[in-house]
């Protein structure tokens, strides 16, 4: 399911969409498990992004194509275009938002038109933020639809890697497949002149007086 | 199972928990999803972590960030262990970070010579340094930030690593100074710093197993 621009795995590779209102979060979920940010700043996604996701697990590695798509009605751009051959999909709320909740049945009707009898998984993100409008027991629709169902926090990473974990279950038949450390290949040396040192220290005195994000000790303790 | 679960300000999980709710998740876990018909078949694989001839000098929790050049901003890398391993058979040490959960790797490249830890501003739990970084199979100019649960932590790492930087560059000075003797030495040197390390590394594990409280 690789764009022609993506360079083809040979490992096995699925397409998973993303679907939802805008502002849910799709797109920091997806930056999150990328290179590990946070993206705190709102900008809505034109149309589809589509970016590779690779876990390593006990029955080797495997690859999700993840299009995640504009929840703005008026960047929607292509939409059922985008679900095609889609073979698995999260459907992302808001807890803090009832609106954001109320019209997942219409994203999960838009979406199962084109994929029928995907594994889909409903996913209540921002539960890290105390004044939660959507209470874990309001959440039912995935019961009706037969949808798999997590609260997740891309801010506290609360869950954040069970929709994936359970669509790759889902996908290849294995309930006990799980993660597994990724090979931490050795890394090649490297020469580095006295020219380079002194840049890359001075570089590094002036990052280093730019704040870290977020100091809430919390997550490491 | 997930519905009743506290989640408002929950803190990550311990290493040690990680694993009890990964275990716990594939039995208890409600599933309500509908039956599908699976679309691949994978068969198990034997497991290689890459750090199977390496010693482990330190294994700590931590959040690692990287530079943002462009955006002049600290971004996160990922939370989860990182380790200091020494190669049993070369001596070479590096660091290895891992995203908690996923296990992807967030950080992997040698301790060099060059490499200086400096404090972070802001936060004495946190110091920076610059690599060239292979995280992701291919070399990046990177520079990294890590913050500890504690001040000890973050002194316990930084000073090994620095330590390790100045006992390859007395190295190098020796090899410079008489090729053959200096390569000689390095290999004495290295087998006993080796057992003296790993000695030091299970004291401090003992240490961090006593002061670490348990959650």
């Amino acid at each position: 399911m690789a764009l022609p621009n993506q360079q083809v795995v040979d490992y096995p590779s699925f397409k998973l969409v993303i679907v939802g209102d805008g502002g849910t979060g799709k797109t920091t979920f997806v930056k999150r498990h990328l290179t590990g940010e946070f993206e705190k700043k709102y900008e809505p996604t034109i149309g589809v992004e589509v970016h590779p996701l690779d876990f390593s697990t006990n029955c080797g590695k495997i690859r999700f194509y993840c299009w995640d798509t504009a929840g703005q009605e008026k960047f929607g751009g292509l939409r059922d275009g985008y679900y095609i051959h889609g073979q698995c999909a999260i459907i992302m709320f808001d807890v803090t938002s009832r609106l954001t909740y109320k019209n997942v049945p219409t994203w999960h009707r838009d979406l199962c038109r084109v994929c029928e009898n995907i594994p889909i998984v409903l996913c209540g993100n921002k539960v890290d933020v105390k004044n939660r409008q959507v209470k874990a027991k309001q959440v039912t629709f995935h019961r009706k639809k037969n949808l798999q169902y997590y609260e997740i926090s891309a801010k506290s990473n609360y869950n954040f890697e069970k929709p994936f974990l359970y669509l790759a279950r889902k996908l290849a038949g294995d309930p006990n497949l799980h993660f597994v450390e990724a090979v931490a290949l050795k890394p090649p040396e490297v020469q580095i002149d006295m020219a380079m040192q002194q840049q890359h220290e001075a570089e590094l005195a002036a990052a280093a007086a730019q704040p870290l994000p977020d100091d809430d000790d919390d997550l490491i303790e | 199972m997930a519905d009743k679960e506290p989640v408002v300000d929950r803190p990550e999980a311990s290493h040690e928990e990680d694993d009890a709710s990964a275990a716990a998740a594939a039995g208890e876990e409600e599933d309500t999803g509908a039956q599908v018909a699976p679309i691949v078949r994978l068969e198990e694989v034997a497991v290689t972590t890459g750090e199977e001839d390496e010693d482990v000098l330190l294994d700590m929790k931590a959040k690692l960030y990287r530079f943002d050049k462009d955006g002049n901003q600290w971004k996160e890398r990922g939370t989860g262990t990182v380790k200091l391993l020494k190669h049993k058979e070369t001596g070479k040490v590096r660091l290895v970070m891992r995203q908690a959960k996923t296990l992807k790797i967030c950080a992997n490249h040698l301790v060099a010579s060059t490499t200086k830890m400096q404090e972070h501003a802001g936060s004495d739990k946190s110091c920076v340094w610059h690599a060239a970084d292979f995280a992701d199979g291919e070399l990046k100019e990177e520079m990294f930030a890590i913050r500890f649960g504690s001040v000890e932590n973050c002194k316990k790492f930084k000073d090994l690593i620095e330590e390790i930087a100045e006992a390859l560059t007395k190295d190098e000075g020796k090899e410079s100074d008489d090729t053959t003797t200096g390569l000689l030495e390095k290999l004495t040197v290295s087998e006993n710093k080796s057992e003296a390390e790993s000695a030091e590394s299970a004291k401090e594990k003992e240490s961090e197993a006593d002061a670490t409280p348990s959650e």
